[in-house]
């Protein structure tokens, strides 16, 4: 199949939110303990994640929480609560691996992650995203091999399509790209260290090229502190940029597997992409 | 499980901690014999900043907590015995800007001599402490109940304060901090004072909303620092709008520390004790920090 991906005919816009929990993985994994200015993995479970979930229950809408296997051995009950709410559950990384690991290293890892999440959620893992966008051929192979129905890590494109890593007929998964420079938090509070109403325009403005065009918006934010968007005014602009994509005509909004699925379901709207 | 509450009539206190970092946060970078020209902007801070924050905070009736390390006392004992004087509260920050955890044995001598130079200057132990950028090593909670310690506020993982037991018996408050409320971050950026006042005003009315410790960081120096005339009229403005609305409180730090100890919150223990095992095995990949391009 070499269409290319339409998403036209079936709703206005698709929106997908997800919350990378990035507790104190992010950095233990890198060998620095999680105290001091180095604390803000621990806001997530803190403050981060409650007020994130009160407040996507006050909008009535749907998210994606990517969890890192060493943050919910640290934090079950938060990941349960996300779980009980209601909210999708999904894979990233075990100590947020940001480096490159051989496949005889990841690959346990990835089934590490996946099982604790199972155990504590009670339900099948259905997606993962890249802790820090690193992956290869057999990351997908698991991820395919797991059940799972998405990765959401490539950069490369503005609509979910069909990727290919293999030759075999299953060597393919549901890609979601994400774009961690203008639709994410930490560009903006961690280098730019831009208003946070001046983020909400931006995001605004992302949106209103998005529902004109592609009909595709991917939100990715933290629940951390420090660069994150736990803390009250950046969890109040999350709500803002919700409340705003409300006020569009057709706009429907998924959780990253439920997006996921009725892609899968509408095999013939989404393009196949072999990167060689 | 308790939570920390704010005293009746109070909707959430703001906390304004002063980092004194003057010629010690410039030999970060340059020998004693160089602290001219590029390397004077912490000077700055204390022969011409120091004097307009405190008239501003004396016009403002606000009390601040002003942590300031060993090396900078020694140089600048008149000038933390004026701060002192003045009605502001004193805290300890080390001896100077080595990070802690690379002092090992001498770390706690370190932390001894920031203490005493400035007990004896003051005439009062300092019952706060915030470590040189965050910076903590496995054992400073432990060796600041220790050395008579209160609270520490080098942490920034949540909304209001709590309590840590570093080892059985021995409690300390933490008091966590904001980053976007530290004024250096914006300003080595090189955004405007008022872009800074745009980011700290969002950030105050949502954390008042939610009535939420207000902890603000501002630096005394020429450089990353609010003490310019014109970046002090900005921040006067701000804190004047902070100040009227209604349930809003000045507290410094030992203040809201006292209000933490005495909260009946069961302390936590120590947060690096649930990691230990993990950081043992784990390589440092510190520099895998995103970077821009």
């Amino acid at each position: 199949m070499t269409n290319k991906t339409s998403l036209a005919g079936h709703f206005r816009c698709a929106v997908t939110l997800g919350v990378d929990f990035d507790g104190p993985s992010h950095e233990v994994g890198r060998g620095i303990a999680p105290q001091g200015v180095h604390s803000w993995g621990r806001y997530s479970a803190r403050c981060g994640i409650p007020r994130h979930i009160e407040m996507l229950k006050r909008q009535e809408v749907p998210c994606t929480f990517f969890v890192p296997g060493y943050d919910a051995q640290c934090y079950p009950e938060t990941v349960k609560q996300i779980a009980d709410a209601g909210f999708e559950v999904a894979a990233h990384g075990w100590l947020h691996e940001a480096w490159d690991m051989p496949a005889d290293e990841e690959t346990p890892l990835l089934h590490r992650t996946d099982a604790l999440l199972r155990e504590i959620t009670g339900q099948p893992v259905r997606g993962w995203r890249s802790p820090s966008g690193r992956k290869t051929a057999n990351t997908m192979r698991v991820l395919r091999e797991m059940g799972y129905l998405y990765d959401s890590s490539d950069k490369d494109y503005d609509l979910p399509y069909r990727l290919r890593f293999g030759p075999v007929q299953d060597d393919w998964i549901l890609e979601l790209p994400n774009n961690t420079y203008s639709l994410d938090d930490f560009p903006f509070f961690k280098f730019s260290h831009t208003p946070p109403s001046e983020v909400l325009e931006q995001w605004k403005s992302e949106f209103d090229a998005i529902y004109d065009q592609d009909r595709f918006f991917v939100l990715c934010v933290h629940p951390r502190s420090g660069w994150g968007s736990g803390t009250p005014v950046r969890t109040w602009l999350m709500e803002q940029i919700i409340l705003y994509m409300k006020q569009h005509d057709g706009v429907q909004f998924f959780s990253s597997s439920e997006f996921a699925q009725w892609c899968l379901a509408h095999p013939q709207a989404l393009e196949e992409v072999h990167v060689a | 499980m308790k939570t920390f509450r704010w005293p009746d009539g109070v909707r959430c206190a703001v906390l304004v901690s002063i980092h004194f970092d003057a010629e010690s946060f410039d030999l970060k970078h340059t020998t004693e014999d160089r602290l001219y020209g590029r390397f004077s902007y912490g000077r700055y801070g204390v022969r011409a900043g120091l004097p307009r924050l405190l008239a501003m905070l004396q016009r403002r009736s606000i009390a601040a907590t002003v942590f300031v390390n060993g090396d900078d006392a020694v140089r600048h004992r008149s000038a933390v015995r004026e701060i002192h004087d003045a009605g502001h509260e004193i805290g300890g920050r080390g001896w100077d800007h080595t990070p802690l955890s690379s002092l090992g044995d001498i770390e706690e001598d370190a932390l001894r001599r920031g203490r005493d130079v400035l007990s004896e200057i003051c005439g009062v132990a300092p019952k706060g402490f915030r470590a040189s950028g965050g910076e903590l090593s496995s054992n400073t909670l432990h060796l600041l109940t220790q050395l008579g310690f209160q609270y520490d506020a080098s942490f920034q993982d949540d909304d209001l304060p709590y309590l840590i037991a570093p080892r059985p018996g021995a409690v300390l408050a933490e008091i966590p901090g904001v980053w976007a409320l530290d004024d250096s971050l914006a300003l080595s950026a090189r955004h405007t004072h008022a872009r800074l006042m745009k980011i700290w005003r969002e950030e105050f009315d949502a954390l008042e909303r939610e009535g939420c410790l207000v902890p603000l960081t501002i630096h005394l120096r020429g450089d990353v620092g609010l003490t310019r005339a014109a970046r002090i009229a900005a921040l006067e403005e701000l804190l004047t709008h902070m100040g009227s609305r209604p349930g809003v409180r000045f507290m410094t730090g030992s203040q809201i520390a006292a209000l933490a100890l005495a909260s009946g919150l069961t302390p936590e223990s120590d947060p690096i004790d649930a990691h230990r095992e993990t950081l043992r095995v784990t390589p440092y990949r510190g520099e895998l920090s995103v970077k821009p391009l």
